[in-house]
């Protein structure tokens, strides 16, 4: 169908330290016990794409990616995994890898996204109306619990980066403003011409960006050329194609789109037939001269689609998203994360030894070869493979990574401990951190820090 | 194929390229008309996009413009089609062990039947198919395949321009003669080729004003509307419900068609044959404007064994008026159903004249043209 994806894996994520480092990239962060990339590739897959690209940032995560990638999906997907040098931001990513891209559109996807809404629909959308860019936009996830507020106090503020301002037209085809969290402090300012030629706009900001985006190729790689200034797709450069949608300063297909020249008038006709069969988008109109003559000023169209509210799309891009998408994953999500929930709606890895009086409440999920003691209980968390716990351990609202060690009578709620960690007796961590390797001292009590083991 | 044999139908539902649900509630008389759940077809055609291998992206275009209503009109469609066949044919290359006569044929076989399942073919649009595959079918053997192609294309340009374009400009020059100064005339809905007639008369400087009529659910008189008064001409705008009520004071009513069919039965826009009607009943000339590839050997006494269904919900709501909105959501009561047709037949005694590319003719003629002037399909 003349579509190229490309999943923009990033690389080390600031602002999920301490649960990325070297060796777990943002984009193998488990999920349920899956990496969230994994997520990504198979709605990919269950569309039937077969060929990808994978951008990473820094070379020792594009290592780790490309090793996982490669013994997971061999016969299934052929993935190019490919490195860029890391803070390029998205739009120097694909700056990066623009001799790749041949063919006429591209669809770009964020790897920490995790939804089930189809990228076929995304496309469609884009082709039906010839747009140069079209965005996917799904309603603000609900986050986290209400006992259990990560930063401690109920956030009165909104918290920026996460929400936007987004404009559409009242058939909700297309997209005539975005802003994002950081320029929401301050006023927002939205194109005159715009309003005018459109009558009406809707503004909303319960909608949010979800990160993926269809392009079409060669505008994407002369915005990219011209303005090379632009370090993020989300920030710089689709709102500079959603202002500049009346004014088009880029040419299509390598021509100035109202210079189309139409050699004969047989060519004209035709054109005015089709042209006068269909509604004409306010583009169109806008680009009329006076008294509907031919086109005088170039426009290019800017496309969203909504996903609907039945499908589920929430990005990774902070600590609580991640305990939020773990939870939504294996509790109202659980159609993604692919497992088959026993009759209690959780799921335990038949390998996994309990101990006795041990309680594994719904929402769960133990990982292969994990060992409880007794009287344990866990509530709504995920415990990945290999564990050895403890007796008399609560696990609340967490997520356990593989390999980790947890000492008798500790107490975790609300936390976040890594692989390979080890939590000596008695120790009591809430709303905490704790980094790949770390060994947390015997009856230490944290609450709301991140415990992360020194680089060396 | 008639959609009330269930065998059939379920045979059609196994090779469908993406799944239609079926309307519940649907008229006896008109069972066999296919109908479907208008609401769900879009976004599950859409989400189908990257698994359609096998199809044309420019037909999957075609496709979803024709679903969504996008593109309408039976010359638009007809154009639209045919241009996507065009860039099939350009990127086509055939498969090693089989002849470009027989699997093209067989690609275009499959390209037409997905997009039947999008919208239901027109008539013009039949005509060209079946044009495309004879010239398909009588490429000499000995072409390469690229100069194969080159003349398949070369062909679908020369149909546009004969048989649409040109045809639509002799049909202009013919019908600008029977306007005269001082005359009232009315058109019903959008027809492209009467709307090329008012702007070239309008043009030849004819004093002349324009009574639009129009309907619910799709109001399409309201774009020629705007496009009339963009250049100058005076206008009027009604609705169908006032038609008997203006009549008196037009002196020529001009109607487009989708097809015309052997008995001189005019098959177009529901609606069509109320405005000829009234018009026969006020002794009004009622011109009909239609290129003549768009002529069928078919004979069709009434509405009813051929016809489109449109959406139900379009009857049920109107739109911005939520006042009226009482039949909402009630699509699926059992006492209660919908019927939304889209074309309907007028007979041929309420016709004076049809404009064609062949000349102005009798309703009689007809058949005269498709017997005589369709041999020149295969000829060109």
């Amino acid at each position: 169908m003349d579509f190229q994806v490309v999943v923009l894996a990033g690389g080390t994520s600031k602002k999920l330290v301490p649960l990325v480092s070297k060796e777990v990239p943002k984009a193998l962060l488990p999920v349920a016990n899956r990496p969230v990339l994994s997520y990504v590739l198979e709605q990919l897959e269950l569309s039937n794409i077969k060929d990808l690209i994978v951008v990473v940032e820094g070379a020792d995560a594009a290592l780790c990616v490309g090793g996982w990638i490669s013994a997971a999906y061999v016969d299934r997907l052929h993935v190019e995994v490919a490195t860029v040098p890391e803070d390029v931001g998205t739009a120097g990513a694909l700056r990066a890898i623009a001799h790749h891209l041949t063919a006429k559109d591209v669809l770009v996807v964020s790897g920490d996204l995790v939804s089930d809404v189809p990228p076929g629909a995304v496309t469609a959308a884009h082709r039906r109306h010839d747009a140069v860019v079209t965005a996917m936009i799904c309603s603000v996830p609900v986050s986290g619990l209400s006992e259990a507020g990560s930063s401690g106090a109920k956030d009165k503020t909104k918290k920026p980066g996460r929400y936007n301002i987004i404009g559409m037209d009242p058939t909700k085809q297309f997209l005539l403003h975005i802003a994002t969290g950081a320029e929401l402090e301050k006023d927002t300012r939205i194109r005159k011409s715009i309003l005018r030629a459109v009558g009406q706009m809707d503004i909303r900001a319960d909608l949010m960006d979800a990160h993926m985006y269809a392009f079409n190729r060669s505008v994407l790689q002369e915005v990219l050329d011209q303005k090379d200034k632009f370090q993020s797709l989300k920030q710089d450069v689709l709102p500079y194609l959603v202002r500049s949608q009346l004014k088009s300063e880029i040419l299509i297909n390598g021509a100035p789109q109202g210079q189309q020249a139409k050699e004969n008038g047989n060519d004209k006709v035709s054109y005015r037939i089709l042209a006068n069969a269909s509604t004409p988008s306010f583009h169109e109109l806008y680009a009329l001269g006076p008294n509907g003559s031919a086109p005088v000023r170039r426009t290019h169209k800017c496309c969203v689609y909504i996903a609907s509210n039945s499908k589920y799309c929430v990005r990774l891009n902070s600590i609580q998203a991640f305990m939020d998408i773990n939870r939504d994953v294996i509790g109202e999500a659980n159609h993604l994360s692919g497992y088959n929930f026993s009759a209690q709606n959780n799921i335990i890895h038949p390998s996994a030894e309990l101990g006795s009086k041990t309680t594994v409440g719904p929402h769960c999920m133990l990982g292969e070869g994990s060992q409880m003691g007794d009287k344990c209980s866990v509530k709504r968390s995920v415990i990945g493979r290999h564990c050895r716990i403890g007796s008399n351990v609560k696990v609340v609202n967490s997520v356990v990574m593989n390999h980790v060690t947890i000492g008798d009578g500790c107490s975790i709620q609300g936390s976040v401990i890594c692989s390979n960690a080890q939590l000596q007796e008695r120790v009591a961590l809430k709303d905490c951190q704790v980094g790949l390797g770390y060994v947390v001292s015997a009856g230490c009590e944290y609450k709301g820090e991140s415990l992360a083991r020194k680089e060396k | 194929m008639q959609f009330d044999d269930q065998g059939r139908v379920n045979k059609s539902k196994k090779r469908a390229v993406f799944n239609q649900p079926e309307a519940k509630n649907r008229v006896e008389l008109f069972r066999h008309l296919p109908q479907y759940e208008h609401g769900s077809q879009l976004t599950d055609l859409e989400s189908k996009f990257l698994e359609l291998d096998s199809m044309h992206p420019a037909v999957y275009k075609v496709g979803v413009q024709y679903l969504a209503g996008d593109v309408t009109g039976g010359n638009a469609r007809c154009i639209a089609m045919l241009r996507a066949f065009q860039e099939v044919i350009n990127d086509y290359s055939t498969p090693p062990g089989k002849t470009l006569v027989r699997d093209l044929t067989a690609k275009i076989s499959s390209y037409v039947s997905f997009l039947i399942e999008c919208r239901p073919l027109s008539m013009s649009m039949g005509n060209a198919i079946r044009f495309q595959k004879s010239r398909i079918a009588k490429l000499p053997l000995t072409l390469s395949e690229t100069e194969a192609k080159a003349a398949l294309c070369n062909d679908i340009d020369r149909f546009i321009n004969e048989k649409i374009i040109l045809a639509d400009k002799v049909i202009v020059r013919h019908a600008a003669t029977k306007v005269r100064d001082g005359d009232v005339l009315l058109t019903y809905g959008s027809s492209c080729v009467v709307e090329m007639i008012l702007l070239y008369a309008h043009e030849l400087g004819k004093q002349f004003r324009v009574v639009v009529v129009d309907s619910r659910p799709k109001h399409e008189g309201q774009a020629l509307l705007r496009r009339l008064l963009a250049k100058g001409l005076s206008c009027t705008y009604t609705h169908i419900n006032a038609v008997s009520y203006i009549m008196h004071e037009v002196t020529r009513v001009f109607l487009g068609a989708s097809s015309v069919l052997s008995n001189g039965t005019t098959y177009s826009r529901v609606g069509t044959a109320c405005v000829a009607m009234v018009a026969h009943a006020f002794r009004v000339p009622v011109l009909i404007c239609c290129e003549a590839y768009k002529f069928h050997e078919r004979v069709q006494l009434d509405s009813i064994c051929s016809n489109e269904l449109g959406d139900s919900n379009d009857i049920a709501r109107v739109p911005g008026r939520p006042d009226v909105n009482s039949m909402d959501n009630r699509t699926n009561e059992k006492n209660l159903q919908f019927l939304n047709l889209m074309y309907d037949a007028t007979p041929s005694e309420y016709v004076s004249m049809i404009i064609t590319d062949y000349g102005m003719i009798p309703p009689t003629s007809v058949p005269v043209i498709v017997r005589e002037y369709r041999r020149e399909y295969l000829l060109i």
